[in-house]
């Protein structure tokens, strides 16, 4: 499959939207069920005001693992100090979930 | 076997990229917690290091077998309940400084990622030092210890993280480097490590001397070298007490500790025998060679590292001398020049070297020798009772420390004899090759970000008291208080009969002087020349008559007069923004200053400005100063009743033209654009009436008054570039000020109706509005668009219509529009262009125009006032 027909592929998938409540300090079991089951997520952070170290690590693996399923998972309605953390964090797939470019890691003006 | 070496540093990077992308992730889930957490998580480490400091003390000692456990525990208290004590109520999140004068406030933003290089002198204190100030700071730490050091640097660090743990941080934002033999390799790839933010290195040179060059911003340490100077005026018992405590103190490993005493003779051999009295050994010049070569390394010519911290027998023993097994401290005279003497250095035990001194000169000397032997920026103590000693010391000695009448090693640390901010990291400023000098803490390890508000300044009008404003007012010089006055003013005031009128009118029993010498263009000397004749036959007050030239002399003679002292240079500096000046005005007036103007122009007599012509360049000196405006001002049309009528013209274009730029200047208010716009009205008015009959006292009355109110209004909102570029070009041409503005009037309005290239940045001026003002002095003056008959014209037309104004009103006066029309030759004009544009730009009046002209723009601006006119 090229490149392209892959994208579409993903782009046909039917796409769930699920909200993340209150603060992400672990991994969430229903939002792993969901993917497994090979839709597109959109997660919607409008609930979330907090994010711990081991939350960050499953969103992480999260898209790890979309990624080998190859599905997409969207970050949307993150409020400044939640997106912020993905700023600080460093990390590329975060940073590209929420539809931000890839940043540099070294710090830069 | 390359291959091995290979995989062991991939393994050692893999490790080292654990390590750093933890501290990445809980750095930011810090940048989410609140004071109060932070707060509470730096309470709960604190409480767990309290617990174990006799703990780690002994581990420390253990592993290190460096200094003693007892001082050991106070340097885990210092780190623990003293640093907490210091930095409890400190605000680290969110705005932490508010400066309300200046209208700004700090908001913290933590560094991120901290690598930390520990020392082996003091290994589990400054872990747990740096991880009290990470938390507070919410940065995340990696803990790098020194080999020797690194399970009880490793304990510490895992005792304050677990208590931070369970108090709610964030998971890992304080790792460790685990002891092995390539820990040093492993603190080289994280000093270099991308995501590593700050290096914050205590330890030995090398390291950080490595930390300064990875490019990464560091903070470190220096070595030390710390002289003491005991003047004799200490008392010589609390100072050897003093100095026992700090050079004992765990066996002398503290760097700030006292490395060498510069003792005034007067005090010598009291001090010298209470240290022997308290078990100190001095040691004979022989005994000093036997210490020498045991504690100085003969490779480097620094201190063994094998006996720093330990206790002085056992360095006796060391070095093959006797003393009993309680003596505290070797103390060794230092003979000979002391520069290059073996045990001038660093010395991290009980070894104190000495010398004794004649004068205080001498003393600072001796220290300075100490001081710049190795430990510049460091730490140095000074023993007085006189403080200008003191002050003298720490003007010499280069040291961020200048510890006075107390121990160095305890009083560097901070909290405990003095209120220093508590550290175990000195920073040594750029003589120790650091970026700060200071007890380095929570304040170093924070971004600040500054969030200034804007500007506010406070506005006010100022401009003569007194104003006399009919005609006929003249005669208030008969109740004048004055018993000696001084009229300053031009010949031709005589001949119009002006002097005169002033000499009927002051009291009879005033002494009058008169000082006609003023010429169309005063210089400094036509001032000084009447301050000498007002010194030879002193005044009580100055009654300057004429035109501008005349007045604005007249005020830098009475400035000149009320103060002697005062030079031309301090007060005649160019500036951007008055409020910033760097000209001081003497703010003394004992003389009073009455202003009759005879011509209705420069409105001098109601503003704070004065112009002097500048011998040495061609340029004219500014002075602005309150202290310039007049106390009285007679505003009285009798004396403009004979002005001819090119003057007449001249100085009411002036005016006009002063109205005009006051309008629309960034300074501009709703005081002066009323005064403005009245002003306008009345030249508009007022000149052509005057044209027609010169004699009528009504419209010289309304033309004087004008020039006046336009005089209030730039006395405030000052003026803009058409007056640099008259003034510009008045200097290469001499060209009379009235008629120089005129020729770029129509150019000027033009290009101030349009929305600018260039803003000027002026707080004052938030929004450019000069095409309105314009528009709305259109609508002032009344003036419709006879092309297009009872339709309401555009802003844009206004402008137009203004300027139809102007050029109708110059015609009808005869007033030249166009710098041809002056009959300078266009060739001669062209060349001196690049004089033209800098001489305008050298302008002040530039300042204060609603657009910040360019360079090519003003060149555009004096070529277009060339060619004659076509109406607008
Ligand atoms: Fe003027």
């Amino acid at each position: 499959m090229s490149g392209e027909n892959a994208d579409q592929a993903v782009e046909q998938r039917r796409t769930e939207v699920l909200p993340i409540d209150g603060p992400l300090e672990r991994g969430i079991d229903h939002i792993d069920r969901t993917l497994a089951t090979g839709v597109n997520l959109t997660l919607d952070f409008t609930g979330c005001k907090f994010i711990s170290v081991d939350g960050l690590e499953w969103l992480e693996e999260l898209l790890l693992r979309s990624d080998s399923l190859g599905s997409k998972v969207v970050f949307t309605n993150l409020v400044p100090s939640v997106y912020k953390v993905f700023k600080v964090a460093h990390i590329d797939s975060l940073l590209r979930a929420c539809g931000a470019p890839s940043q540099p890691t070294e710090p830069y003006c | 076997m390359t291959s091995t070496i290979k995989d062991q540093d991939h393994a050692l990077q893999e490790r080292a990229n654990h390590l750093v992308r933890q501290a990445r992730l809980a750095a930011a889930v810090w940048t989410q917690y609140s004071q109060e957490q932070v707060d509470n998580i730096v309470k709960a480490m604190t409480v767990a290091a309290i617990e174990n400091v006799q703990k780690l003390a002994i581990a420390a000692h253990e592993e290190t077998r460096m200094g003693m456990i007892e001082d050991k525990i106070l340097k885990n208290f210092v780190a623990s309940e003293f640093h907490y004590h210091q930095i409890r109520d400190k605000k680290t999140v969110g705005i932490i400084r508010e400066f309300p004068e200046e209208h700004i406030v700090e908001v913290a933003e933590p560094v991120g990622v901290i690598l930390a290089i520990t020392p082996v002198t003091n290994p589990t204190s400054t872990v747990i030092f740096k991880s009290l100030a990470a938390a507070k700071t919410r940065n995340s730490v990696i803990f790098s210890p020194h080999l020797m050091a690194a399970d009880c640097s490793n304990l510490a660090a895992k005792i304050v993280y677990e208590a931070a743990i369970a108090a709610g941080a964030p998971k890992g934002f304080i790792t460790w480097v685990e002891k092995s033999p390539r820990l040093r390799r492993e603190t080289e790839l994280m000093m270099v490590h991308p995501e590593v933010d700050l290096i914050f290195a205590t330890g030995g040179t090398q390291l950080v001397r490595a930390a300064a060059s990875s490019g990464k911003p560091a903070l470190g340490v220096g070595s030390g070298n710390t002289p003491v100077y005991i003047h004799k005026s200490a008392s010589y018992a609390t100072t050897a007490m003093d100095v026992i405590i700090s050079k004992t103190f765990d066996n002398g490993t503290e760097c700030p500790s006292e490395q060498t005493l510069v003792i005034d003779a007067e005090i010598a051999p009291q001090l010298l025998a209470e240290f022997q009295r308290l078990n100190c050994h001095i040691c004979t010049a022989e005994e000093v060679k036997k210490v020498a070569d045991a504690v100085i390394d003969p490779r480097t010519g620094g201190m063994n590292y094998k006996l720093v911290g330990q206790p002085a027998d056992l360095i006796a023993e060391k070095a093959g001398i006797k003393v009993n097994q309680y003596t505290k401290i070797l103390l060794c005279p230092l003979e000979g020049d002391l520069r290059h003497h073996k045990l001038a250095v660093e010395k991290l035990m009980p070894v104190l070297g000495y010398v004794i001194v004649n004068s205080v000169d001498e003393g600072i000397n001796r220290a300075l020798d100490i001081n710049y032997g190795g430990g510049t920026g460091h730490t140095a103590g000074v023993f007085s009772e006189d403080d200008d000693v003191v002050e003298r010391f720490a003007d010499a000695i280069n040291a961020g420390r200048i510890i006075v009448n107390s121990p160095t090693s305890i009083g560097g640390l901070g909290g405990v004899y003095n209120n220093l901010n508590t550290t175990l990291s000195f920073g040594c400023g750029t003589g120790g090759g650091n970026i700060t000098t200071d007890n380095v803490g929570i304040k170093n390890l924070l971004n600040y970000k500054r969030v200034p508000r804007r500007k506010n300044y406070t506005l006010t009008f100022q401009t003569t008291k007194n104003i006399y404003i009919n005609p006929g007012s003249i005669d208030h010089l008969r109740s004048l208080k004055t018993k000696s006055a001084i009229i300053i003013t031009s010949r031709s005031a005589a001949r119009r009969g002006h002097l005169s009128m002033v000499m009927e009118r002051l009291p009879a029993d005033c002494k009058v002087d008169v000082f006609s010498d003023v010429g169309v263009e005063p210089d400094f000397s036509t001032v000084e020349k009447a301050v000498a004749v007002m010194r030879q036959s002193p005044v009580d007050t100055v009654i300057a008559l004429g035109g501008g030239s005349v007045l604005d002399a007249a005020k830098i003679m009475r400035l000149f007069y009320d103060n002697p002292e005062l030079k031309l240079q301090e007060v005649a500096v160019s500036f951007l923004d008055f409020r910033h000046r760097i000209s001081v005005f003497p703010q003394v007036v004992h003389t009073q200053l009455v202003a009759i103007p005879t011509t209705s122009g420069t409105g001098s007599e109601v503003t704070p400005f004065a112009v002097l012509k500048d011998n040495n360049s061609k340029r004219k000196l500014s002075l602005v100063d309150e202290c310039l405006l007049p106390n009285i001002a007679i505003i009285d049309a009798n004396l403009t009743k004979s002005m001819p009528k090119e003057i007449t013209v001249d100085t009411a274009f002036d005016a006009l033209t002063h109205a005009l730029e006051a309008l629309a200047s960034t300074f501009s208010s709703d005081y002066t654009d009323g005064l403005a716009l009245e002003a306008m009205r009345l030249i508009f008015e007022a000149l052509p009436e005057t044209l027609k009959n010169p004699g009528h006292i009504l419209w010289r009355h309304k033309l004087h008054n004008a020039a006046c109110l336009a005089g209030m209004a730039i006395g405030n909102a000052s003026v803009g570039v058409n007056h640099a570029l008259a003034h510009s070009l008045g200097a290469s041409f001499d060209i009379p000020h009235g008629k120089a503005n005129g020729v770029f009037l129509l150019s000027t309005l033009e290009y101030n109706s349009k929305i600018p290239r260039k803003f000027m940045p002026t707080s004052t001026y938030p929004l450019w509005v000069a095409d309105q003002k314009y528009a709305r002095a259109a609508q002032f003056l009344g003036l419709t668009d006879e092309d297009a008959p009872g339709e309401t014209p555009s802003r844009e037309k206004m402008c137009v219509l203004l300027r139809r104004a102007v050029y109708d009103l110059a015609r009808l006066a005869g007033q030249p529009l166009a710098v041809a029309e002056l009959g300078i030759p266009q060739d001669q004009y062209e060349q001196r262009m690049i004089e033209l544009v800098t001489g305008s730009f050298e302008d002040m009046s530039m300042r204060t125009n609603p657009a910040l002209p360019l360079i090519p723009e003003v060149a555009a601006l004096l070529a277009s006032a060339y060619p004659p006119r076509q109406r607008p």
